[in-house]
């Protein structure tokens, strides 16, 4: 009886499961989880099909702002697609005040209801800010073309969007 | 009956952590999965202000106001680096331009020599396959001379930091005991004791750049836009090689970034 007895509490003893490393570990895991998460979520998202240049910038977003992304093919003005990167492209070099009509009807629509919003009282006032987001393969030419147009909005704080370097 | 007792104040101490474990369970994927590894950051552009065009009054007054200024302007094309400023300019440096692919199918990394006549793409080194654009990772930038034929070469410490001389030039060979200066931000003194521990390596124009923006900014500190820069760019100059000088005048503190198209 003794004898079955002591070999039952030696089976039981292995079937147990050692939770309390485990505990620790997944405190800690859960903690330094809710700790990056808590700090700013993620208040820029990456557009599809952009490859953002790598940058030794530490700056992280604070707040919500506009977003446009040029892409290889297409110019995004808050992940609607609103114009082709090629008529960016098509607008002749020598102007020297380039504005693509598109994207500054679309630029001046988010505009407008900035505007509206600090009418209402839900904004003190219209900051004009942008973040531009540009594929890394993109040519001057074009973020000049569409900075100008943003700029002729009204919309004149610029940030450029990067991936942090690693290390 | 003493072993009862025993076995019950064995029971009341074990917590029953299921419950717990199971919150875990849910918790860490969640919070896994919404975790951004890949961090996104921003850089702060000021545009040019004010450099349409103006009455004559305000030019007039301009010039007065900009009597104590540096207007330091670095001026990018497709094979030159140039840094200007209102007294001239510095020599300027000539580049080649080298690509560092990674392949998305099994990440080989390998860089080759961009050239601009050859609008090629490498081919993957064990399939063949033509690399795709969103493959490069980097582009470097690395000074040669007038010819575009010999790359430049300079000393590199362990951590990827660009040796001078006290005067800021760069060196490419050390004996032990020689002071020189690591490109950081602020420069480093170090004292050479073992040569071998510094890597010649082809010369970065953006770390050059580095290098001619912090003698700048030790020299002109009084200046009153000593914290500005123009970026010019040609037309066709990439993206990232904006974003890297940016990135270069930050590092020898001009924060004050703004952006200017070079006229064709």
């Amino acid at each position: 009886m003794a004898k079955e007895r002591g070999r039952g509490k030696k089976l039981s003893k292995k079937a147990g499961l050692q939770i309390t490393s485990m505990m620790d570990m997944f405190t800690i895991l859960v903690v330094f989880l809710l700790k990056q998460f808590a700090a700013e979520g993620a208040l820029l998202t990456n557009a599809d099909n952009l490859v953002l240049p790598n940058s030794v910038s530490k700056k992280r977003p604070k707040e919500v702002n506009l977003q446009i992304a040029v892409t290889n093919d297409m110019v995004l003005v808050d992940n609607v697609p609103t114009v082709p990167t090629e008529d960016i492209k098509n607008i002749p070099l020598d102007n020297p005040n380039p504005v693509d009509p598109k994207l500054e009807e679309a630029l001046k629509g988010h505009y407008a209801s900035e505007e509206e919003m600090v009418r209402l009282g839900a904004l003190n006032k219209v900051e004009g800010k942008i973040v531009i987001q540009v594929d890394k393969n993109i040519e001057f030419d074009v973020l000049y073309k569409v900075m100008n147009t943003c700029g002729k909005v009204g919309y004149n704080k610029m940030n450029f969007a990067v991936m942090e370097r690693e290390g | 009956m003493a072993i009862k007792a025993e076995k019950q104040a064995d029971k009341t101490e074990d917590v029953n952590l299921q419950p717990f474990m199971c919150l875990m369970v849910v918790l860490v994927p969640i919070l896994l999965l919404q975790a951004e590894f890949a961090k996104i950051s921003i850089i702060d552009i000021n545009l040019p202000q004010g450099r349409g065009s103006q009455t004559q009054k305000t030019v007039k007054k301009r010039k007065q106001e900009e009597e104590n200024k540096l207007l330091l302007t670095a001026i990018i094309t497709d094979s030159v680096l140039t840094l200007g400023a209102k007294g001239g300019f510095l020599p300027s440096l000539f580049y080649q331009e080298y690509h560092k692919y990674i392949t998305k199918d099994d990440g080989t990394e390998l860089t080759v020599k961009y050239d601009p006549s050859d609008p090629e793409a490498p081919k993957h080194p064990k399939t063949g396959r033509p690399l795709e654009i969103y493959e490069r990772y980097d582009i470097f930038l690395y000074a040669c001379d007038e010819t575009y034929q010999n790359l430049k070469k300079t000393l590199y410490t362990q951590y990827g930091e660009m040796l001078t001389d006290l005067d800021g030039l760069p060196v490419d060979q050390v004996q032990p005991g020689d002071s020189v200066y690591a490109l950081s931000t602020p420069r480093r003194l170090i004292i050479v004791s073992n040569p071998s521990e510094y890597e010649l390596r082809p010369m970065s124009v953006y770390d050059q750049l580095r290098n001619r923006l912090t003698k700048v900014k030790e020299r002109f500190k009084d200046a009153d836009d000593a914290e500005d820069i123009i970026i010019a760019a040609e037309n066709q100059v990439l993206y990232d090689k904006i974003v890297q000088i940016m990135d270069a005048a930050r590092e020898a503190e001009f924060p004050n970034i703004s952006i200017a198209k070079l006229r064709a």
